[in-house]
């Protein structure tokens, strides 16, 4: 494998769910205050628990950009039970592979997507702390 | 002039006359403009809204043509779109992290790190001229803080020495170990330091506290970048730090060293002994109107700070800065030419966004997190 697997490459290169949801039902984030790494999950979810729509921000180097992207797309339409589930490891196996100074952002992936059901859960949502002055 | 040979003998280039400075640097600049405008769509967009092609640019007049792209792009999710090279030919990505958090990543492909390898080690050599010593980083390892411009940027120098040592650890310095160090190297080796102005700073200050004043060798250099304003808006005055470290280390004002670049360009401007930041042969540094970027201002004026480089074939390399400042074309008393570039201040409502504003900012909350622990109970759980 290259620096970036061919899944990396494709999430990067074609987003998928770039975005933020205007009323979510459900905010979550998580940021690595060293790095700078940082991710803003909105989503909706239906009366069955599934994710019916789920958008993200992100910002950091490329595998993170596509994490956060691959994360969306493997979160839209799972019940959130299931997302409990999602640990790094697996996020790195849906990646493709990760390099070793890469593996923090399935970390990161996988934290985001358990703080957004957490949140839903206990009906908190985190502010949004991401600005970006484009 | 070609780019390989000003990356090689960037001596040389800095020292040709000035006519011949502006037509090298004008022809690497069309040949990079005319890389990008045929290879990347973003650009090539750009360049055909602003009605712009590599044949409209022939002297260095014309360089101002060349479309820009504001460095805040480079902090977008959709960052994508600036590469030139695919994300498969891209080796190493560069972050800055600035008060406001969102990091800035600059991507570099294999051709554009070879070309800043090259070109930033041999401007060290002409500039400095060191190859032997003892080097005192005031900055974490590369290994700590592996995509960090400053650090890595840093990095490059400490080959030349013969002992080196990182002396900001898990986001924590001890100004203690810093003089144990360069105790410790007394008599055997000329002792340099290496760090941004604030962390050189706390050191001269722990100097001044405990009264301790330490002599280095006739020959020891102190080299900084970073900024020299602290994440919480105050200064660092240059004339004060020049006169302190000339009391608490012997080091005379020639002898110290300032740098100037951003992560997301190739160019650092590194201070002669005149303290006059030359930029480097591959770049040209163009001055705009605030208000109208359009705009390029003449030497002397104060404005935006644009940079043209010529070395990255990841992406294009003409950016519009949030920085203040101003280019110099007067003949320098070094003997180099070319241009010399000072910063001024950021732009209004701009982020204070460097590497040494975040390590500053972490370090201190580091440090209140410390003060503010509270003591375990003796005997430990």
């Amino acid at each position: 494998m290259g620096r970036f697997s061919a899944t990396v490459v494709d999430h990067f290169t074609n987003p998928r769910n770039l975005g933020e949801i205007d009323d979510a039902d459900v905010r979550a984030f998580v940021g690595n205050p060293v790095c700078g790494d940082q991710i803003l999950l909105t989503a909706n979810v239906a009366a069955d628990d599934v994710v019916s729509d789920i958008r993200f921000q992100a910002f950091g180097c490329s595998a993170s950009l596509a994490v956060a992207s691959l994360l969306t797309a493997t979160i839209h339409g799972s019940p959130l039970g299931e997302l409990t589930d999602l640990d790094a490891a697996r996020l790195e196996e849906l990646a493709g592979g990760l390099a070793p100074d890469q593996r923090h952002v399935a970390a990161l992936g996988a934290d985001v997507a358990h703080r957004l059901v957490n949140n839903f859960r206990r009906g908190a949502n985190d502010d949004d702390p991401i600005s970006c002055s484009v | 002039m070609n780019v390989a040979t000003m990356l090689g003998a960037p001596g040389e280039a800095l020292r040709q006359p000035q006519q011949q400075w502006a037509a090298a640097v004008t022809a690497v600049l069309r040949e990079a403009f005319g890389y990008h405008f045929e290879r990347n769509a973003f650009f090539r967009a750009q360049c055909d809204a602003d009605g712009v092609t590599p044949a409209d640019v022939s002297t260095r007049a014309d360089l101002p043509k060349i479309p820009m792209l504001p460095v805040s792009m480079f902090k977008r999710p959709d960052a994508h779109m600036l590469l030139t090279a695919p994300l498969t030919d891209i080796e190493l990505e560069i972050r800055s992290t600035g008060t406001g958090g969102v990091p800035s990543v600059a991507r570099r492909d294999t051709t554009t790190v070879d070309r800043a390898v090259v070109g930033i080690t041999s401007s060290y050599r002409d500039f400095f001229a060191l190859s032997k010593g003892a080097g005192l980083f005031l900055c974490p390892s590369t290994a700590e803080a592996p995509e960090m411009g400053m650090v890595k940027v840093f990095n490059m120098l400490n080959g030349v020495f013969d002992d080196h040592v990182y002396l900001v650890r898990d986001y924590a310095f001890d100004a203690d170990e810093a003089l144990r160090y360069l105790r410790s190297r007394e008599g055997e080796m000329t002792r340099h330091i290496i760090g941004p102005p604030f962390l050189v700073n706390r050191f001269l200050r722990f100097l001044e506290l405990e009264d301790i004043e330490l002599k280095l060798d006739p020959e020891s250099m102190v080299i900084t970048l970073g900024g020299w304003k602290r994440y919480t808006g105050e200064s660092i005055s240059r004339p004060e730090f020049d006169a302190k470290l000339q009391r608490y280390l012997g080091v005379g004002a020639g002898r110290i060293r300032d740098m100037y670049g951003m992560i997301e360009s190739n160019m650092l401007a590194i201070e002669c002994e005149h303290h006059r930041k030359h930029v480097p042969p591959w770049c040209y540094v163009s001055i705009r109107d605030v208000d109208d970027p359009s705009v390029e201002l003449t030497p002397g004026r104060t404005g935006g700070i644009a940079v043209l480089d010529a070395l990255n074939t990841a992406y294009p390399g003409f950016l519009l800065s949030d920085d203040i400042g101003e280019v110099d074309e007067s003949g320098c008393p070094c003997g180099r030419t070319g241009q010399t570039v000072s910063f001024r201040r950021r732009r209004q409502g701009a982020e204070l966004g460097c590497c040494a504003v975040s390590i500053e900012k972490f370090l201190d909350s580091q440090e209140i997190v410390a003060e503010c622990a509270v003591p375990a109970p003796a005997g430990g759980r």
